[in-house]
C-alpha cells in the first residue's frame, strides 16, 4: 500500500505514516470506522504488538477478527461477539432438536412400511395356500 | 463513581468479603495486585478480579485489551451488567491469547459450520421423509445419506453482526459443556477467503473458559451449571497455527 496518504491508524494518532507502518496494510484511510473500533477496545499500541507478533502472512486475517471483534463490543459493550457465539449455540440445540424428531419420524415410517409388508407377504402366502387343491 | 460490590450477592465478588475495593484491608484486588498500584476503595475491577486467581484472569485481559481501556468500557456499563462484561471480556482475552490470530473467531467459525453441517443434514432428512410420505411406490432408500454438497467455506463476511441477533441473552448458557463445538480435526489454516478445521485444542479451551466463568458467577452468587472448579487457566500462553 501506497504511504503517500496516511492510513487511518495514523490519521486517527495524528502522526506522520511511515513507510514500514505496522498498521497502514490493514487499516485504510478509506475506512476510519474500521481503526475507530480496534483503537477503542484494543488501544493502537496493543493492535500494533499483537500484529507485529504474527509472521506477515497472518496479519491480515487477524486485523479482520480484531476488527471483527472490536465492532462487535463496540455494538454490545456488554457481550460483545460472544452474543454471536451464544446464538450459534442455540441454533445448534434447535437444529439438534429437529434432527432428533425428523430421524424419529423416518424411523416410525420405516417400521410402518416393514410391517404393511409382513403383512402383504402373509396374505400372499396364505392367498397360494387357497389356490391350491 | 463508587462500584456496588453486594450487586452479584456473592461473598467472594472482591479481594476479601465482598468489599468493592482493597482499601479495607483486604489487600489489593487482582488487577491492582498485577499493575502494582494501591487498590483504592470503589476500585473499579475489585468486584471481579480477586486477589488469588484474579491476578492471572487480569493479565490476559490487560494483555490484550488494556486496563484503561476495559476501566473506560466498564464505567459505561450499568453496575448490574458488569459481571457479564467482564467474564466475556476475559474470554475474548484468553481466546486471544491462546489463537492469536482468530481470537475467539475461530470458535464462532467452527459453531457456524456445525450450524451448517447440521442443517444440511436437516434438510436431507426432511427431504427424505416427504418421499417417505408420498402414497406412490418408493425407490430404496439408501442406507446412507449420499455426499452432501460441501458447505460453502465461511468468511469473516459472512459473520452476523452483534446487533442482528435476539436482544435476549442468558451467559450461564454460553459455557454449557452440551454444545461445545466438536472442534474439526483438520489442520488446515483458516482464512476469510476459505474456511478450514482449527484443528486447535479449543475444546479445552473453552472448558478453561467454562471454568473462568463458572468461578466468577459463582463467586457472584449467580447460578451457574455444575461444579465450580478452581483452577485458574493460565494467562499467557499462546500458540499460532
Amino acid at each position: 500500500m501506497s504511504h503517500s496518504t496516511r492510513c487511518a491508524a495514523c490519521k486517527s494518532l495524528r502522526r506522520r505514516c511511515p513507510k514500514d507502518c505496522v498498521l497502514a496494510p490493514y487499516f485504510s484511510p478509506t475506512n476510519p470506522q474500521r481503526f475507530a473500533c480496534v483503537h477503542k477496545i484494543f488501544g493502537a499500541s496493543n493492535t500494533t504488538k499483537m500484529l507485529e507478533q504474527l509472521p506477515l502472512h497472518l496479519r491480515a486475517v487477524a486485523a479482520d477478527c480484531m476488527s471483527f471483534e472490536a465492532s462487535s463490543r463496540v455494538e454490545d459493550p456488554v457481550y460483545g461477539s460472544v452474543r454471536i457465539i451464544s446464538r450459534l449455540q442455540e441454533q445448534i440445540i434447535e437444529a439438534q432438536s429437529e434432527l432428533v424428531k425428523t430421524k424419529g419420524e423416518i424411523d416410525f415410517h420405516n417400521a410402518q412400511q416393514q410391517q404393511m409388508q409382513q403383512l402383504q407377504m402373509i396374505h400372499a402366502i396364505a392367498q397360494e395356500g387357497e389356490d391350491q387343491p | 463513581m463508587s462500584v456496588n460490590p453486594t450487586s452479584s450477592g456473592g461473598s467472594g465478588g472482591g479481594g476479601s468479603s465482598g468489599s468493592g475495593g482493597g482499601g479495607g484491608g483486604g489487600g489489593p484486588c487482582g488487577a491492582c495486585k498485577f499493575l502494582r498500584r494501591k487498590c483504592v476503595p470503589g476500585c473499579i475491577f475489585a468486584p471481579y478480579f480477586d486477589s488469588e486467581q484474579g491476578a492471572g484472569h487480569f493479565a490476559a485481559v490487560h494483555k490484550v485489551f488494556g486496563a484503561s481501556n476495559v476501566s473506560k468500557l466498564l464505567l459505561h456499563i450499568p453496575v448490574h451488567k458488569r459481571l457479564d462484561a467482564v467474564v466475556t471480556i476475559c474470554y475474548e482475552a484468553q481466546a486471544r491469547l491462546r489463537d492469536p490470530v482468530y481470537g475467539c473467531v475461530a470458535h464462532i467459525f467452527a459453531l457456524q459450520q456445525q450450524v451448517v453441517n447440521l442443517q444440511a443434514e436437516l434438510s436431507y432428512l426432511q427431504a427424505h421423509l416427504a418421499t417417505l410420505e408420498l402414497p406412490s411406490p418408493l425407490p430404496p432408500h439408501p442406507s446412507t445419506p449420499p455426499t452432501m454438497m460441501t458447505p460453502p467455506p465461511l468468511s469473516i463476511a459472512d459473520l452476523p453482526s452483534a446487533s442482528s441477533v435476539p436482544a435476549t441473552y442468558d451467559l450461564s448458557s454460553l459455557f454449557d459443556p452440551m454444545v461445545q463445538p466438536s472442534w474439526p480435526m483438520q489442520q488446515r489454516p483458516m482464512d476469510p477467503r476459505q474456511l478450514g478445521g482449527s484443528g486447535s485444542s479449543s475444546s479445552a479451551g473453552g472448558g478453561d473458559l467454562q471454568a473462568l466463568a463458572r468461578e466468577l458467577l459463582h463467586r457472584h452468587g449467580t447460578p451457574s451449571p455444575g461444579s465450580v472448579p478452581c483452577s485458574s487457566p493460565s494467562p499467557s500462553q499462546s500458540f499460532s497455527k
